[in-house]
């Protein structure tokens, strides 16, 4: 688990609204995803660290999951939202 | 006993944010080529950590690991707020311009119980002060009342001296370099020619001997008189300088900055740091009475002079070259 947490929230949201878009334009997503996450030094400055579960079963060798909610919307041009 | 593995909240948290602002950026730049702007709303983490607290009462947080019970659930909740909240609810970028608590010679714990009460820098202690008095704060911080007026009096503005300011290096734009010739013939071999016979190198001349210059050009610091008692220290200034460097030491005292006026006409700051001010004269400036107005109250005062204006400082410059120069006719030194 060597990802930073910034690196996996962009591959989460980027794979709903850069999707194909099927006549379709997301204008609001909210995840609700279960991340194993810790901290880490890097650099001299405490990074965290975050990624996908190894599993869904629960295992004594395995890190505890960290339940995260996302929300995004789609802005204007100005920066007011929808 | 602080376990290995825990981070200071305060930097935890920094890291948190950290990430978020990345994405952010992220999908701002990702709006230059697309037609589409997403911004993150929010965001809520639950995060399982241990807490710990070590001697100095700092806390710190090390994430749960593999088949750890017992961990606390920290809920953390990030939204996005407009200027003027960050406006309302933050220090003001202006009040943190002042000497900090360790420069004031306090000691690390004494620092720490003066922040718990707000206070980081000597523009809140004395903003502190002015409200509830020295006493009170001793008595709320246990903190001694010698050692935070020592403390104050430590952070009183000094100036050490004024100089002229050098002015700016005029900025040289790099010459490109001169296309190379087409070759279009190769060389043509010629002979040798002789060489002209090598010139001694000339013999050293004995040193010159320059007498140093009697114009110092730092000034030291002046005594502060009473108005009207002792002539005031004089500064002389080539008549191109546009700048003059006030150094010194806590010169800013949180949005208090000191004021420069010549002939009671204040002057613009080019440059304002706790050490130093760039102060701009003016233009068509004749020199005259220059005073630097600290934020204590205090006021210091120098004469400036310009080496080739007309007054004091051309007629004394003068009058002592005309009796210095041996070849001077005789009317002028009598």
């Amino acid at each position: 688990m060597t990802r930073p947490l910034a690196d996996t929230l962009l591959a989460l949201v980027g794979s709903v609204v850069d999707a194909p878009a099927y006549g379709l334009t997301v204008t609001e997503l909210s995840l609700e995803i279960p991340l194993e996450l810790t901290a880490a030094w890097h650099r001299g400055q405490v990074t965290i660290l975050g990624s996908a579960p190894h599993s869904r079963w629960r295992a004594g060798f395995l890190p505890p999951v960290h339940p995260l909610r996302l929300s995004l919307t789609l802005i204007d041009e100005d920066g007011s939202g929808q | 006993m602080v376990n290995e593995g825990a981070f200071p909240v305060e930097d935890f948290i920094n890291a948190i944010t950290t990430q978020l602002d990345r994405v952010q950026d992220a999908l701002r730049l990702k709006a230059v080529n697309r037609p589409l702007t997403y911004a993150l709303k929010d965001l809520q983490l639950e995060l399982k950590v241990f807490v710990d607290l070590d001697a100095q009462g700092n806390v710190r947080f090390r994430p749960a690991g593999p088949n750890e019970s017992g961990a606390s659930t920290v809920n953390f909740g990030f939204t996005t707020i407009t200027k003027p909240m960050i406006e309302e609810n933050t220090v003001s970028m202006a009040a943190t311009r002042s000497a900090p608590l360790t420069d004031l010679g306090l000691s690390p714990d004494e620092q720490q119980r003066l922040e718990r009460m707000g206070v980081r820098n000597l523009a809140q202690l004395n903003n502190l002060r002015a409200s509830t008095g020295m006493q009170a704060i001793s008595r709320l911080t246990d903190v001694s009342l010698d050692r935070l007026r020592a403390a104050v009096d430590r952070g009183t503005p000094v100036v050490r001296g004024v100089t002229p300011a050098a002015p700016p290096p005029p900025r040289t734009w790099p010459t490109p370099p001169a296309p190379k010739p087409p070759v279009t013939q190769p060389p043509v071999m010629q002979p040798p020619t002789p060489r002209p016979p090598v010139p001694r190198p000339p013999t050293p001349r004995p040193p010159v001997f320059v007498p140093p210059s009697t114009r110092p050009p730092i000034m030291t610091p002046p005594i502060f008189m009473p108005p009207g008692r002792t002539p005031l220290p004089v500064m002389r200034l080539d008549p191109g300088t546009r700048q003059i460097a006030v150094m010194g030491t806590n010169l800013a005292e949180g949005a208090q900055w000191p004021e420069v006026k010549l002939n009671a006409q204040p002057l613009a700051l080019a440059e304002a740091e706790s050490d130093r001010l760039l102060v701009e004269l003016p233009h068509d400036h004749q020199g005259g009475t220059l005073e630097i107005s600290l934020p204590g109250g205090e006021t210091l005062a120098y004469e400036l002079a310009l080496d080739d204006a007309p007054g004091l400082a051309s007629s004394t410059h003068a009058e002592a070259s005309t009796l210095l120069d041996d070849w001077a006719p005789l009317g002028d030194r009598s």
